[in-house]
C-alpha cells in the first residue's frame, strides 16, 4: 500500500493562490508532486460539476484555493467558493467518496509558504485516506496484492 | 553618450519608482504621453516594496502593488531606467535638458532569468538592502520585482570569470561601464520619496544597540512572508517569538530636539495599528500590544474605525504617553519602558520582550542637491514647496511634485498626488505634440475555425531551471507523440528574442494554429508569448503555457523522476485544453470625449478647468444657484492665504471658459451607458426642464455638507457658533473680536461619535487656525482648546506649536466626559475637566466655537448613489475602487471622484484630487476606443431558463434579463470573474477563455495517464 501516490487537482485563483503558488517556486519551498494545478480567474468560477467530474475522472482528493476573505479580487468569489464547497462536502459524504477528500483554502498571493505547507498537509491527509473509492474497479488493490 | 532624440520627441521625466512615480508614469503613458521613468535602486517600488500589509485594508501588498511593478515594465510608453540618477538640468522655453548617469549592473536585462545562480554561488557580489538583512531568500530586492533580474556589486566581486561561468543564460557583463544620457524632456515629476529618520541618535531609545529593538520598516520586514525571517514572528536577540510588544509613536517626529523633524509623519499611527493588528490577528491571545502615542492621528477615511476596532476588537492597549527611556532589563535581553501617564505623577515602569519604534520620515541630502540641480525651491522641513492652491506645482513651471517630497502622507494621498502631477505634466506636453513610440504592426489574423487543430509546443529549458531537475529533450519527444501535436522543440531560454522570433517562423512554416509553451509562469508571461503568436497571425488566445518551472522544477527539487512525470502531465494538460481553445474578439468600443462633471465646488471646477484647458468638452452640473460650494463661505487657509480670492478667480474663469457648460439648479434624475458612451439625463433650472448629455467620462465631485448638530447650544445660544461661523465673523466683526477676552473650542463636536463615527480631518486645523487668527486680532484673549486628539499632521503641526507657543491653553477631554455648556447672558458658561490636575475648571466665555466637520448629504448621495450605480461608505462618502491603491477611481469603469464626496479634506487636498481626476479622466480619453478584454460571461440564450441566479451572483450586478426574456451580460461591464459561470444550473453562461469544456479537457488530460 505504500505505493499508493494520490492525484490532487487544486482549482487555484489567479490572484492569490496561483501567484502562492508561484511564489512557493520562488522561494524553492518543496511540496509533494501529487498536486495539479488549475488557474481560473476566481475560486467562484470553480463549478461544482468541475469537482465532481474530477472525482468521477479518478482525482483521489480535490481543493479550492482563493484569496483571503474580503481580499477576493471579484468581491466575494471565495466566499461563494466555500459555501459551494461545503456543500459538496456533504454530498460526498452521502455518496461514499467522503467529504475529506475535498477542502476549501484561502491565502493570500505572498504566502508561498503556506501554498506549500497546505499541499504538503492535504496530500499527506488523501494518503492516509487511501485511494478514491469511486475510482473504476479495484485494479490497484489487485496489484498490490499479486506484487 | 547616447540619445534617443531621434525616436521621440517629447516626453516625461519621472524621478522616482516608488508607488508615486510608477502611478504618475502610468497615468501619463495611458493618457499617451511618453515618459522616462528613473530609479536610483535596481528595482522600482520604493518603500511600498519592503511592508508586509497596508491599512486598513491590511491587504498584502505586494500583491496589490506587483501588477502595477509589471505593468509599467510592459507599458510601452514607459522607458524604465533602474540604477539611474538625474547629473545635470538645464531649462530653457519650457524644455528641460536632462543629463541622467546610468550605474552599471553588470546583468543583461535581456538576458537575465532571475534563476538566482549567481547568488547561490556568490552571494557576497549579489545586491541586496542592508540592515536587519532585508533580503528576500531569492535576494533580489524583493520577489515580482521589476526589473525581473538580479544586479551584482563588482566592487565585491573576487573572480569575476568564474562568476560569468555560473550564469546559465550568459546575462553577466563584467565590464558593464556607467552611461550618460542626454535627453530633453516637456516636464518632469519629481518623486522621489524620503527616508525615515535614524533613531540611533535618539539615545534615550537605546536603537541601535540594544538588539530588540527595531524600526517599524524592520518589523514589516520581519512580518513578512518574502522577509529575512520568512514571516515567522521572532526577536533578533534570541529568535524566539516575543510574548509583549511596545510601539512607541513619534519617534523623531513631532520634535525640536537635535535629529528629530518638528512636523508631525502623518502616517506612522495608522501604520502601528497596522502592525499591531496584523500580530494579533496571527497570534491572538499569545501575544500582548501596546502602542505609546501623544495623539492617536486617524484622520483618514474610514481610518477612525480602524482605530476602534484595534481597540475593541483585537484588544489593543493604547497608552498616551511618550516613554522617556527604554533600557535593557537587567539579565536579559527584554526591554523596560519608563513612562509617565496623566492620572499618575509618578513615573511607570513596564516590561516588553520587544519594542518598535514608529518612526517619521524625513527628506535625504541628495534631495537637496537634486532640488538645486532643478531650481526647485525647497520649504523650511527641506520638501518641495508648492502654491498654496496649487498641491503638486513646484517654484519651478514645468516641475511637479508627488507624494513624500511634498509633504509626509500615506499611500492613498501619494496616489492621488501622483495622478495630479501627472495630469499637470499632461498639460506641458499637449501643447508640443508628443509623438508616441512606433506601435508595433499586427499581421491580420488568420482563420483558424475551419482548421484541425496543429498545435505546436515550444519546451523551455531555462538554463537548470527546468533542464537542471528533468530532461526537456524527453519533453519534446513525449509531446511530440501527443494527438494533434505537429511541432514539439524545445526552445532554449524561450522568452528570450532569439527564441521568440524562432517560435513565430515555426507558426508560420509549419501553419501551426495552436501553441503550448512548456515554460515559467503564465501570470508573467502570458502577454509575451500571446504577442507573439499575435504576430505570427494568430489569434492571441490560442495559446496555453503549462506551468513546468514555477509549479514543477522548482518545487520539487529533489524528486526529479516525478518531476518529470509532473511535467509530462502538465504540458499534456495545455495540449488538450489548448486543442478546444478558440479566437475571442476583444471587445472595442469608440469613446465619446465629453465629460459630465457632477458638482462645482472646488473640486468640480478644478477638475473641469484642466480638462477645458486640454481642449475637452465639460459639462458642469451643480445642484445649487451658484458655483463654489463650501470653500465659497470660507475665508482664509490654515497657512493664511486668501480663499475668497481664489475662489472668486475660479469661478469666473470656470463660468467664462468656452469648452464648459456650466448647469446649475440641476438635478441628475437618470443614467445609462457604459464608459465612452454614457447618458446622463438632467432635470435644469428652475423650471426643471428635462435633458440628456452625451459623454465618456464621469466625475463625481458633490461635495459634502458642514455639519450642525443640535449640541452644545449650537443655533440656540449667540455666542455659540462653528468654526465656520467663526472663520466669517472673525473677518466682518474685528471690533467684536476685539472687546473679547475668552474663547473656548470643542473638539469633535458631531464626529468620532455613534452617530457619525469618523474622524472629519479638517476641524483641527481650523480651530489652530481660528485660534492664531483670534490672537492676531486681538493678542489679550485667552483661547482654550477642549480636545481628543490634536490631529495637525503634517505641517500642520507648525502650526499647532505655534498656537501654544502663544498661549492658547489645550484641554484633552473623554467623550464619556465631555464638557458641560450652559448660557450666562450674551456670554457662555462652559464646565470641563483638566486631567492633569484632576478638576473641574469653569470658564465663562464670549465665543464658544464647535468644530463640527463635514458630514456626507446622505440624502443627495443615496440618490446619485442610485442612479450610477455606486457603492458607498457606511458613513455616506463614495466608496472609491481601491482605498489604497486607486482613491480617485470609482467602481464603475469610467467614473472618478474628487473632493470631499470622498471623504473629508482641506482645500488643498480637494484641488489634488480634483486635477487628479482630470488626469484619469485623460487616460480614458487618449484613446479613441476602449479595449474591454476578450474574458468575459457570455450568455447562450437557447439555454437560458431566466431563473435569475446569474443576476444574484454577480458581485457587480451586470446581467439582467433582458425584453427577450433571458439573461444578458454586458460585455462591457464584466469584470470577467466567472462567478455567473459556475452558478448557471443550466450551464447556459461560458467565461470565455475559461470554458467548462477547455476545463474539463485539462482533467481529462490529467487522468489520461492514471486512467
Amino acid at each position: 500500500m505504500d505505493t499508493f501516490e494520490p492525484v490532487i487537482v487544486a482549482f487555484c485563483c489567479h490572484y492569490c493562490a496561483y501567484t502562492a503558488a508561484d511564489m512557493a517556486g520562488t522561494m524553492r519551498y518543496s511540496y509533494p508532486p501529487n498536486v495539479y494545478i488549475i488557474r481560473v480567474p476566481c475560486s467562484g468560477k470553480v463549478d461544482a460539476l468541475h469537482i465532481m467530474k474530477a472525482f468521477q475522472k479518478g482525482a483521489d482528493g480535490v481543493y479550492v484555493a482563493g484569496c483571503l476573505e474580503g481580499d477576493c479580487h471579484f468581491k466575494t468569489g471565495n466566499i461563494k467558493a466555500a459555501h459551494m464547497v461545503a456543500y459538496l462536502k456533504g454530498l460526498l459524504d452521502e455518496i461514499g467518496i467522503g467529504a475529506e477528500r475535498l477542502e476549501m483554502f484561502t491565502m493570500s498571493a505572498g504566502m508561498g509558504e503556506r501554498f506549500a505547507r497546505i499541499a504538503t498537509d492535504f496530500t499527506e491527509r488523501i494518503r492516509k485516506l487511501g485511494p478514491n473509492p469511486a475510482k473504476a474497479g479495484s485494479d490497484k488493490t489487485d496489484k498490490v496484492a499479486v506484487g | 553618450m547616447e540619445t534617443y532624440e531621434d525616436k521621440y520627441n517629447n516626453r516625461a521625466l519621472v524621478i522616482g519608482g516608488g508607488i508615486g512615480g510608477i502611478k504618475a508614469a502610468l497615468d501619463l503613458a495611458e493618457g499617451g504621453k511618453n515618459v522616462v521613468l528613473i530609479d536610483k535602486a535596481p528595482s522600482i517600488g520604493g518603500l511600498m516594496t519592503q511592508l508586509d500589509r497596508t491599512f486598513p485594508t491590511n491587504n498584502c501588498d505586494l500583491c496589490t502593488l506587483s501588477p502595477h511593478l509589471a505593468e509599467s515594465g510592459r507599458e510601452l510608453h514607459i522607458d524604465l531606467l533602474t540604477l539611474t540618477e538625474l547629473v545635470d538640468a538645464d531649462s530653457e522655453g519650457g524644455k528641460f535638458k536632462v543629463t541622467l548617469k546610468t550605474s552599471p549592473r553588470f546583468i543583461d536585462l535581456s538576458r537575465c532569468t532571475a534563476c538566482g545562480d549567481c547568488f547561490k554561488n556568490f552571494p557576497e557580489c549579489v545586491r541586496f538592502t542592508p540592515g536587519l538583512d532585508h533580503r528576500a531568500p531569492t535576494c533580489m530586492r524583493y520577489p515580482q520585482s521589476t526589473p525581473y533580474a538580479y544586479s551584482i556589486d563588482m566592487a565585491k566581486c573576487k573572480d569575476v570569470d568564474a562568476l560569468g561561468k555560473v550564469c546559465p543564460a550568459n546575462a553577466i557583463i563584467p565590464d558593464d561601464k556607467e552611461k550618460l544620457l542626454e535627453l530633453e524632456f516637456g516636464s518632469i515629476i519629481l518623486a522621489p520619496g524620503a527616508e525615515l529618520v535614524d533613531p540611533r541618535p535618539l539615545e534615550v531609545y537605546g536603537y541601535g544597540v540594544l538588539p530588540n529593538i527595531v524600526t517599524g520598516l524592520e518589523y514589516e520586514r520581519i512580518l513578512s512572508a518574502s522577509g529575512p525571517t520568512l514571516g515567522e514572528l521572532i526577536r533578533p536577540s534570541d529568535k524566539k517569538q516575543p510574548k509583549k510588544i511596545a510601539w512607541i509613536q513619534c519617534v523623531g517626529s513631532r520634535s525640536v530636539k537635535e535629529g528629530c523633524v518638528s512636523y508631525c509623519s502623518s502616517a506612522c499611527c495608522m501604520y502601528a495599528l497596522k502592525e499591531a493588528i496584523v500580530t494579533k490577528e496571527r497570534f491572538q491571545n499569545d501575544i500582548e500590544t501596546a502602542i505609546f502615542y501623544m495623539d492617536m492621528r486617524t484622520s483618514g477615511k474610514d481610518y477612525e474605525l480602524y482605530l476602534q476596532r484595534a481597540k475593541e476588537e483585537y484588544g489593543i492597549r493604547l497608552v498616551r504617553s511618550r516613554p522617556e527611556s527604554v533600557e535593557r532589563e537587567p539579565g536579559t535581553d527584554n526591554l523596560s519602558i519608563t513612562y509617565t501617564i496623566t492620572e499618575n505623577t509618578l513615573p511607570v515602569r513596564e516590561n516588553f520582550d520587544m519594542v518598535i519604534l514608529s518612526n517619521g520620515f524625513r527628506i535625504s541630502d541628495d534631495l537637496i542637491g537634486l532640488a538645486e540641480k532643478l531650481g526647485v525651491e525647497l520649504n523650511e522641513h527641506r520638501f518641495a514647496k508648492t502654491g498654496a492652491f496649487e498641491p503638486v506645482a513646484t517654484s519651478k513651471h514645468g516641475i511637479y511634485v508627488c507624494g513624500l517630497f511634498e509633504a509626509p502622507k500615506d499611500i492613498p494621498e501619494t496616489m492621488v498626488q501622483a495622478s495630479a502631477a501627472a495630469c499637470m505634466a499632461m498639460e506641458d506636453l499637449q501643447s508640443e505634440g508628443a509623438s508616441k513610440k512606433p506601435e508595433e504592426e499586427f499581421p491580420p489574423e488568420r482563420d483558424v475555425s475551419k482548421e484541425e487543430p496543429r498545435i505546436g509546443v515550444f519546451v523551455c529549458d531555462c538554463g537548470y531551471n527546468i533542464a537542471g531537475l528533468i530532461n526537456t529533450s524527453e519533453m519534446v519527444d513525449y509531446a511530440g507523440k501527443l494527438p494533434q501535436v505537429a511541432v514539439s522543440e524545445g526552445v532554449g531560454y524561450g522568452c528570450s528574442r532569439e527564441s521568440l522570433e524562432h517560435i513565430q517562423q515555426v507558426i508560420q512554416e509549419e501553419k501551426l494554429n495552436r501553441v503550448v509553451i512548456g515554460g515559467c509562469s503564465p501570470r508573467t508571461h502570458e502577454t509575451l508569448f500571446q504577442d507573439t503568436i499575435r504576430k505570427a497571425g494568430l489569434n492571441k488566445y490560442l495559446v496555453e503555457i503549462a506551468n513546468i518551472r514555477d509549479q514543477d522544477t522548482w518545487v520539487h527539487l529533489d524528486r526529479a523522476s516525478e518531476a518529470s512525470d509532473k511535467a509530462k502531465d502538465l504540458i499534456r494538460m495545455a495540449v488538450t485544453s489548448v486543442a478546444l481553445s478558440h479566437p475571442l474578439k476583444e471587445h472595442v468600443l469608440p469613446m465619446n470625449k465629453d465629460i459630465l462633471v457632477v458638482g462645482g465646488g472646488v473640486a468640480g471646477m478644478t477638475a473641469a478647468l484642466k480638462l477645458a484647458d486640454g481642449g475637452f468638452k465639460v459639462y458642469l452640473v451643480e445642484k445649487s444657484g451658484e458655483l463654489g460650494g463650501i470653500a465659497r463661505t470660507i475665508r482664509k487657509t490654515l497657512e493664511g492665504e486668501d480663499v475668497q480670492h481664489f475662489m472668486k478667480d475660479l469661478i469666473e474663469r470656470t463660468t467664462n471658459h468656452k469648452n464648459i457648460q456650466v448647469l446649475t439648479k440641476s438635478m441628475i434624475v437618470d443614467h445609462t451607458g457604459m464608459p465612452g458612451l454614457f447618458t446622463t439625463g438632467l432635470q435644469v433650472g428652475p423650471r426643471m426642464f428635462y435633458r440628456q448629455i452625451k459623454h465618456g467620462v464621469t466625475i463625481l465631485a458633490t461635495g459634502a455638507l458642514a455639519n450642525r448638530p443640535r449640541e452644545y447650544l449650537l443655533d440656540e445660544h449667540e455666542a455659540v457658533m462653528t468654526q465656520l461661523d467663526l472663520d466669517g465673523f472673525l473677518e466682518d466683526h474685528k471690533d467684536k473680536v476685539k472687546a473679547w477676552k475668552k474663547v473656548v473650542m470643542i473638539q469633535c463636536v458631531g464626529s468620532r461619535c455613534p452617530e457619525n463615527p469618523n474622524c472629519s480631518r479638517i476641524c483641527c486645523q481650523s480651530a489652530i487656525k481660528n485660534a492664531l487668527r483670534l490672537l492676531d486680532i486681538n493678542p489679550e484673549i485667552q483661547i482654550y482648546v477642549l480636545y481628543r486628539d490634536m490631529r495637525t499632521y503634517g505641517f500642520q503641526e507648525d502650526f499647532y506649536r505655534e498656537a501654544r507657543k502663544r498661549g492658547v491653553l489645550f484641554f484633552r477631554y473623554e467623550p464619556d466626559d465631555s464638557p458641560k455648556v450652559s448660557g450666562r447672558n450674551e456670554r457662555v458658561e462652559v464646565i470641563f475637566k483638566d486631567p492633569i490636575l484632576n478638576r473641574e475648571i469653569t470658564v465663562t466665555t464670549d465665543c464658544l466655537a464647535l468644530s463640527t466637520g463635514l458630514v456626507a448629504d446622505e440624502e443627495d448621495t443615496e440618490d446619485l448613489a442610485m442612479i450610477f450605480h455606486l457603492p458607498r461608505t457606511s458613513d455616506g462618502f463614495f466608496l472609491e475602487d481601491h482605498v489604497k491603491l486607486r482613491p480617485v477611481d470609482l467602481p464603475v469603469p469610467g467614473f472618478f471622484i474628487a473632493g470631499t464626496a470622498h471623504s473629508p479634506k482641506t482645500i488643498r487636498e480637494s484641488i489634488a484630487q480634483g486635477q487628479a481626476a482630470a488626469g484619469r479622466a485623460q487616460t480614458l480619453l487618449a484613446r479613441d476606443t476602449i479595449n474591454l478584454g476578450a474574458t468575459v460571461a457570455r450568455v447562450d440564450s437557447e439555454k437560458c431558463a431566466a431563473c435569475l441566479i446569474c443576476v444574484r451572483a454577480c458581485p457587480f450586478d451586470v446581467p439582467f434579463i433582458n425584453a427577450d426574456g433571458y439573461s444578458e451580460i454586458d460585455p462591457a461591464k464584466c469584470h470577467g470573474c466567472g462567478i455567473c459561470a459556475a452558478e448557471c444550473p443550466a450551464k447556459a453562461i461560458q467565461l470565455m477563455q475559461y470554458e467548462d469544456d477547455q476545463i474539463m479537457a485539462k482533467l481529462d488530460g490529467l487522468f489520461e495517464r492514471i486512467a
